[in-house]
């Protein structure tokens, strides 16, 4: 059977997979613990009978009993079989099993190992494992290649990588999905579909986890940007535990319904995964016989993804950013971080950018002196995982492009592919076998050309040349080329002439380095923002840029709501909207200066503090009076704040560091006019804990409200804490413990202080502390920082 | 199958609710202004930029449970009722460590010895969730594992120095686990470092 006649079987029906081989297997007698893939090898009827099995319940395909034939796997068992040899043995029992009315799927499951860049299994080791296993089930007579129960897409990429540099092999692709319709490693079904059926997956789809019911939404969410068949394996229901066994209880007749409704979602394949039996299988077949398939609505798509995003360079966007700054050029400090092998910064300017509203990251690390193969796979490791917006990868090397396109786990743009013949031979064949996107750069011999007319004519050559290996107007957007008007005054129309064809003429995605234009002239962000207001009234699809530059988001929004592509200018308005953090402008008019201090605690705005401060001594008030009869009534006030819920810690953390910079600014003050301490405490986490975050946060408010506070600091022994507790005398000592292994700490503390005449009162607290606890071990108790204050006051008026 | 399996970057989701939560906000209660949720919004960020999730976990049947202790395969044994209890359907267990790193611990104290304890109120609350969220990870990933040998994992943990299970446990579960792999020390009062480190014993059904 060829791909091309199990393509032709597609368009016809609803093919029908096979159930699962594992629940089988054990009600067969495979024990507890067993390696599947060596029991079966020893007990060969048994997995042929379950292959004949679901043939006989209507499966058009089953699947090989080699879901952890690979070298991890087996290897964990204790298998030292032949990869290759137990591979080929199990797909020559199904085929055996199956004869030739059905086809057999070599099936291939997780390592159980996570790969570079999410792990620490080179990238290339994966890939060669999931060789060793694809040549035995090739040689085995399989059919087909089916993936399946994968996590990370990264390791997906890894496995179907294997298939197709081995064989032009139908293979399907199948992933995991939880509740949250995300796989384990955060992938949404949308971005796999883009990475995997670019990537040269000819089916794609969802299995286990979950049951039919959410699986129909997996693949109705996928349906609308898949050019390849859909395939749904669901469980018989989602397992649950009863009397210590998992237990699948979706009937078959239930199970099977959901038929109907994955096909009409859009799936083009059915079967079941855990729990499903033949009879499952039956009843699905016959459900779904008759069922004429959707086949694939789109035979391309613009899109790029990343590992937790997907992009769609659609004419109906809004414009994307392409974020200019991993670039050395003219950046000394990452120029440095490269030659050291760094990467912190390269993880600023991503995280920045994407703050900022860049879609896509340009990464760029070509300078003299480094080994750009090494870097690029370094900084193609850390984006993919500090980053969710998908990469375009911009060098003159083939080599770097190469590397960073076999590694990235997401659909990539290349920047760019030009006409010359020696890049377009090279770099066109790469974007077909890793599906990648292209810039196409219309220069050709290394020249520029000048007029939009010449332009268009490089650009049907690439075109054309890109055809040969399957690439459509989809794969590519094509970059209308600025020049600097500095130079030439005539350069930005030729570029917008250019753009104008590419959009209503030769109907492709476009793009501009947008910087160029100005370069060499005064007032370049007005220049940039204003050639891209036109480029974006003409459709630009995309501009490379600085997102940092407020002049060009700016202008990008705008352009949006003129362009239509902002509906009910929703974005426009939210983006113009925002107030600045910490202003409000409304309230602060008409209030007195004391009302403004107040305002300033309670609001936890700790830049206004101090100059309120000098204005109010400035205007006559004592230090004394400021303190209590304006700070302590505030923070008082967010105290009550907090015990009633309407505060949450940090808005009960800002205000007293508020009053505590305050505090610390009128302090000279304070100490002149012999403002009296109104306590000293000795504050300690126990000996054994290291917790002391709340300790910490009850130290910052008695500070505040006018207490000495000395902080001995965590793990303090119980001798260390008296010995300072009879230096110093204080007036109350608080302890702090999170553990119960270490609460019983406190009450040493309490022992040792009473037997040696320290008579001071003991305030504790912590999680596991409660007031029960504090009063059998004679000592007062608190719940929190707030309390913590109240009760010190109390026991110091005592 | 007695060998632990190290997961060096476990990519999840800050649990933004459950972090607010922690840090006492009440859905229907409390109030926060715009700029004061940007603000720990921000710091959020910041302290997941410092979080590296590392785990790890190793499946071990057992051979014994009388009730009151449970004595697993290669001899380790936990004399605790509790557990014995929680495991009582088990004939498998998974040990489970998790670590949110030495970098945001560092940054809370640098935060607090800036006199900034908003944000370190912020990173600590922050890593304690997604510490704990690792450990969901883990089970979800197991359970993912073991699904396909027709079991599943407790829907609960069970940690040392909880009830009767001593937290003195805590180093047998570390040295099985080899945590140091992940760079997780522990001290001679069996607590974890970094401060933000857990471990957790899970029954393993079907």
């Amino acid at each position: 059977m060829t791909n091309g006649k199990i393509k032709n079987l597609l368009t016809k029906k609803i093919v029908i997979l096979d159930g699962a081989t594992g629940t089988e297997l054990q009600k067969k007698g495979m024990p507890a613990g067993a390696c599947p893939e060596s029991w079966c090898l020893e007990n060969p009827q048994v997995i042929k009978d379950i292959h004949v099995s679901y043939q006989q319940a209507g499966a058009q395909i089953v699947y090989t009993c080699t879901f952890g034939a690979n070298r991890f796997k087996l290897q964990q068992y204790g298998v030292k079989d032949n990869v290759h040899q137990v591979n080929r043995k199990l797909a020559q029992l199904a085929k055996q099993a199956c004869g030739k009315k059905t086809l057999v799927a070599g099936d291939i499951g997780p390592t159980g190992l996570f790969i570079e860049p999410f792990g620490k299994l080179p990238f290339e080791e994966a890939v060669d494992a999931f060789k060793e296993q694809v040549r035995g089930l090739i040689d085995g007579g399989c059919d087909l290649i089916v993936i399946e129960t994968m996590i990370d897409i990264q390791e997906t990429r890894a496995a179907l990588l294997a298939v197709k540099e081995i064989k032009d092999i139908f293979t399907i692709v199948s992933m995991t999905y939880e509740e949250d319709a995300h796989t384990l490693s955060g992938t949404d079904p949308v971005s796999a579909l883009i990475t995997l059926q670019s990537l040269g997956a000819d089916a794609v789809g969802c299995n286990c986890s979950t049951g039919p019911e959410k699986m129909v939404d997996l693949i109705a969410a996928m349906k609308p940007y898949a050019t390849v068949p859909l395939t749904a394996k669901p469980n018989a229901g989602v397992p649950r535990l009863e009397n210590g066994k998992t237990v699948f209880d979706m009937e078959a007749k239930a199970f099977a319904a959901f038929g109907r409704k994955l096909a009409a979602a859009g799936a083009n394949m059915l079967g079941g995964c855990c729990g499903t039996t033949p009879e499952h299988i039956k009843k699905l077949a016959q459900i779904t016989a008759g069922i004429k398939p959707k086949p694939p609505l789109i035979k391309s798509i613009s899109a790029l993804s990343s590992a937790r995003r997907f992009l769609l360079l659609d004419k109906n966007k809004p414009l994307f950013i392409v974020g200019e700054r991993i670039n050395p050029t003219g950046k000394k400090a990452l120029q440095q971080e490269l030659m050291e092998g760094k990467t912190s910064l390269i993880r600023q300017m991503a995280l920045e950018q994407e703050k900022q509203g860049a879609s896509l990251l340009d990464i760029n690390i070509g300078q003299p002196g480094i080994d750009e193969v090494k870097t690029i796979k370094t900084v193609v490791g850390l984006l993919s995982t500090v980053s969710r917006l998908p990469l375009v990868i911009d060098s003159s090397r083939i080599e770097t492009i190469e590397a960073a396109l076999r590694l990235y786990p997401g659909r990539m743009l290349i920047n760019s592919i030009s006409g010359e013949t020696q890049k377009m031979v090279r770099l066109l064949p790469l974007a077909a076998k890793y599906g990648a996107m292209f810039i196409l750069l219309p220069l050709t011999k290394g020249e520029i050309p000048q007029t939009a007319k010449k332009r268009e004519m490089v650009i049907k050559n690439i075109f054309a040349k890109a055809k040969t290996f399957g690439l459509t107007k989809d794969n590519f957007v094509v970059d209308c080329l600025v020049m600097a008007v500095a130079s030439d005054f005539k350069a930005a129309k030729e570029t917008l002439a250019t753009l104008k064809w590419c959009e209503e003429i030769f109907n492709s995605k476009t793009i501009l380095g947008l910087s160029n234009v100005s370069f060499g002239m005064p007032g370049r962000p007005w220049l940039n923002a204003a050639f891209l207001a036109m480029a974006q009234y003409l459709g630009l699809t995309m501009a490379i840029a600085n997102p940092a530059s407020t002049e060009i988001m700016n202008i990008k929004m705008a352009g949006e709501v003129l362009t239509s592509k902002d509906r009910a200018a929703q974005s426009f308005i939210e983006y113009f909207s925002a107030p600045a953090a910490g202003s409000n402008p409304a309230a602060a008019k008409a209030l007195t200066l004391e009302e403004k201090i107040t305002g300033a605690i309670v609001e936890g705005n700790r830049e206004n503090i101090t100059n309120l401060i000098k204005t109010a001594l400035s205007s006559g008030s004592s230090a004394l009076e400021i303190v209590n009869k304006v700070m302590i009534p505030a923070i008082v006030s967010v105290g009550s704040l907090y015990e009633k819920k309407i505060y949450f810690l940090p808005q009960l953390m800002a205000a007293a560091e508020t009053m505590k910079s305050g505090i610390d600014y009128l302090d000279p003050y304070l100490k002149k006019v012999s403002a009296a301490n109104k306590g000293k405490i000795i504050l300690a986490t126990v000996e054994g804990d290291i917790h002391d975050i709340g300790k910490n946060i009850v130290a910052l408010l008695l500070k505040n409200y006018g207490y000495n506070v000395i902080d001995l600091g965590k793990d303090v022994s119980s001798h260390a804490i008296i010995e300072i507790a009879k230096k110093e005398n204080p007036d109350v000592i608080g302890l702090s413990a999170l553990m119960t292994t270490t609460m019983v700490n406190m009450k040493e503390v309490i022992t040792l202080a009473r037997a040696t005449g320290v008579k001071t009162d003991f305030l504790i607290g912590g999680a596991v502390v409660t007031d029960a606890y504090a009063q059998s071990i004679g000592a007062y108790y608190a719940k929190d920082g707030v309390e913590a204050v109240k009760v010190v006051d109390k026991l110091i008026k005592k | 199958m007695e060998s632990s399996v190290y997961l060096e970057k476990i990519a999840i989701a800050p649990p933004t609710a459950k972090i607010y939560q922690r840090l006492g906000f009440k859905k229907k209660t409390t109030q926060l202004s715009a700029s004061k949720q940007k603000e720990t919004d921000g710091y959020i960020e910041e302290a997941v930029s410092l979080i590296l999730l590392q785990g790890s976990f190793l499946r071990l049947s057992i051979d014994n449970n009388d009730g009151k202790s449970i004595t697993f395969s290669g001899g380790l044994k936990f004399a605790s009722a509790k557990l014995s209890a929680f495991l009582r359907d088990c004939m498998e267990a998974a040990l489970l460590g998790a670590t949110a790193g030495n970098a945001i611990m560092k940054a809370i104290v640098e935060k607090t010895s800036q006199g900034n304890l908003t944000a370190a109120v912020v990173y600590d609350a922050t890593a304690s969730e997604m510490t704990d969220a690792a450990l969901d990870w883990i089970m979800d990933y197991l359970n993912q594992l073991i699904r396909r040998e027709g079991k599943t994992l407790l829907p609960r943990r069970f940690s040392a120095g909880y009830a009767d299970f001593d937290l003195k446990n805590q180093k047998a579960i570390y040295q099985k686990l080899q945590m140091e792999k992940i760079g997780v020390t522990i001290t001679d009062k069996f607590i974890l470092l970094p401060e933000k480190s857990v471990t957790a014993v899970c029954g393993i059904c079907g």
